[in-house]
């Protein structure tokens, strides 16, 4: 199953969400289409409201398009599936399980738990958090969490890993070590990893390519192939380059001038 | 480990031995030696509550009795059981403290003001009651009385306390789990929610005792009034808690529930329902309460059975004795089964203390 291949498609996407106080509508999205591929590790970046989240709820199944289609293998997609994992800014950790219950909640949910205790445990090593098992999430981290909430996502070893802004919340040196953490954890399956951030330089540190979109309405206005091998130089002239061709693109380079 | 303390004690301790540290050690490490003043207290706190309990004795026996005592003197035998429980467990407190684990001895020593005071208090309210009638005899019976309408009267008292727990469980049982039923569909169904909220709204500020006169009379047996009573009250403590509960959950927490495959049915009994677990219990808590009050009005009211009975009718015949004896029989009771709930919530909620394991 790991090896089968996907093709992930928005078709003419749009998505419109009501707004909570008044009668008005935010165009979150507007007529967005892409194809992505497994083995891409993809990186959305930009401002906030330009619609990149959404893109990976959609995705998920979280929620469904106001118009076009998301398809998965030519199939549309419709509610989310453990085959489509997804990791949030917040850990989302269950406060009343242990990590150890945590990583194993979607076999468990799927009663495929027994006699998988070994995927329980593999996951762990993996984040090398064996001591912690029994611990509850209140006890562990920010670092130590979102890492658990990776695991958590991955042990249905997803053909499509959907991150939403994962180290959003996290130090300068834990989000460092966590970029290099994850490219490793994608390195052995090469899923196809669809990644929110509005670090560019995070964006190009991990992605193999670099989606930028920019708001008012939600669009993408760039697709960036990253042609660099890992593990990235961030100082080499090729990574600056990339990032001054990205912040251009947003409005925020140096050399931009009207 | 005793080891490592006696060193720790008595000597600078190395760098080795600060790993592995535990926070009792090391709170003990970073401590002051006593001066010998202190010393000197804390001893003198330790003994305060046999000393408190000696004028207890003497207060009763050699000040004479303003009026009639021919009751033997059982409570003399109980501050001696008292005290006697109390040397025991200063003599067990020394020899662990000796043997390097001093937690009981900080908790002995942390509590010895207070049983010293109860002694004292003891002392005093004899001296008010039996001795000089300062306090108006007989309302307010000394506690050689009390004592012995312990004594007299322990088969009925047990009778009645079982008719209690039979009635307060049964109704508080029926009231939780009904409780537990409506309160976690309506928080999770909008539907079933739309229908029973006005009841609740209707319902609810109404005082459950407000009920009783009008069950005593509608109701078929006495008791199954009761029943209605004590299981209104709880649920709808317990529904509205749970109803609370379960709105509060985190979306994110149902969002992420959902992309690692859990069904609607799992939303509800893996996600939401342990989530809404503190507000369910603290309606638990609330339900208890409002049901021991509704008890104790239905037996005093009309039940004829229970403690609450017990009371009204000892009132009657002006047997106060009987009446205070009734009274703390119903303080323990509803002490432990507080005590009780709570420790049951303290295992439940137990991921909520972050540090302890």
């Amino acid at each position: 199953m790991s090896d089968r291949n996907v093709t992930l498609k928005l078709e003419n996407v749009s998505k419109v969400f009501a707004k909570v106080e008044s009668d008005e509508v935010t165009h979150a999205l507007h007529n967005v289409s892409t194809t992505m591929e497994s083995g891409e590790f993809i990186s959305l970046v930009g401002p906030s409201g330009c619609g990149k989240s959404t893109i990976l709820r959609l995705v998920a199944g979280l929620i469904t398009p106001t118009l076009g289609k998301v398809t998965v293998n030519d199939v549309e997609v419709d509610g989310p599936h453990p085959q489509r994992g997804m990791v949030f800014q917040k850990p989302t950790l269950f406060p009343w399980l242990t990590v150890e219950k945590n990583i194993g909640f979607s076999l468990d949910m799927q009663g495929t738990l027994k006699g998988n205790e070994d995927k329980v445990a593999r996951m762990l090593k993996v984040i090398g958090l064996e001591k912690f098992k029994d611990d509850y999430p209140a006890q562990l981290s920010g670092g130590m969490a979102q890492r658990v909430a990776l695991v958590r996502s991955l042990i249905n070893e997803p053909e499509i890993l959907l991150l939403d802004e994962p180290l959003g919340a996290l130090d300068a040196f834990t989000r460092m070590n966590m970029q290099d953490e994850i490219l490793s954890i994608w390195a052995e399956r090469k899923q196809l990893a669809l990644m929110v951030t509005h670090d560019v330089d995070e964006a190009i540190y991990m992605g193999s390519r670099v989606i930028v979109m920019d708001a008012n309405p939600g669009r993408i206005i760039a697709d960036i192939k990253i042609d660099e091998p890992f593990p990235r130089d961030r100082s080499s002239a090729s990574f600056v380059e990339y990032r001054n061709d990205i912040l251009n693109k947003l409005h925020f380079g140096g050399k931009h001038t009207d | 480990m005793a080891d490592d303390l006696q060193l720790n004690a008595n000597s600078e301790p190395s760098m080795a031995q600060l790993e592995n540290l535990t926070r009792r050690q090391l709170k003990e490490l970073e401590e002051k030696e006593k001066t010998p003043t202190q010393k000197v207290i804390e001893f003198i706190v330790m003994i305060l509550p046999i000393v408190c309990g000696f004028i207890a004795v003497a207060e009763y026996l050699i000040i004479p009795d303003k009026g009639m005592n021919k009751n033997p003197m059982y409570y003399i035998y109980v501050l001696a059981i008292f005290m006697a429980a109390y040397v025991i467990a200063g003599i067990f407190a020394f020899v662990r403290k000796s043997a390097g684990n001093k937690i009981f001895y900080e908790k002995l020593h942390y509590r010895a003001p207070l049983f010293a005071a109860l002694f004292l208090f003891l002392a005093v309210y004899d001296y008010l009651t039996l001795k000089t009638g300062i306090l108006t005899q007989p309302f307010i019976p000394c506690m050689n009385f009390i004592i012995n309408a312990f004594v007299k009267e322990y088969p009925m008292l047990i009778d009645c306390t079982i008719n209690t727990l039979k009635l307060l469980f049964i109704g508080y049982g029926i009231g939780v789990s009904l409780g537990l039923v409506t309160g976690i569909t309506c928080g999770y169904s909008k539907k079933v929610r739309y229908w029973i909220d006005p009841i609740i709204k209707f319902l609810g500020p109404i005082p459950t005792s407000t009920w009783i006169p009008i069950t005593m009379v509608i109701a078929t047996s006495l008791f199954m009034g009761a029943v209605f009573i004590i299981a209104l009250g709880s649920w709808f403590a317990v529904t509205v808690a749970s109803i609370t509960g379960i709105s509060n959950v985190d979306k994110d927490f149902f969002e992420a529930a959902k992309t690692l495959g859990a069904s609607k049915r799992q939303l509800v009994f893996r996600v939401a329902i342990p989530h809404a677990m503190p507000s369910i219990l603290q309606g638990c808590t609330q339900a208890m309460s409002s049901s021991c009050v509704a008890l104790m009005i239905a037996e005093m009211l009309g039940v004829k059975s229970g403690l609450g009975w017990y009371m009204t009718w000892q009132t009657g015949w002006a047997s106060y004795d009987k009446v205070f004896a009734a009274l703390f029989v119903i303080c323990l009771i509803f002490t432990l089964v507080t005590k009780v709930l709570e420790r049951i919530k303290r295992y439940v909620l137990r991921w909520q203390n972050g540090g302890e394991k």
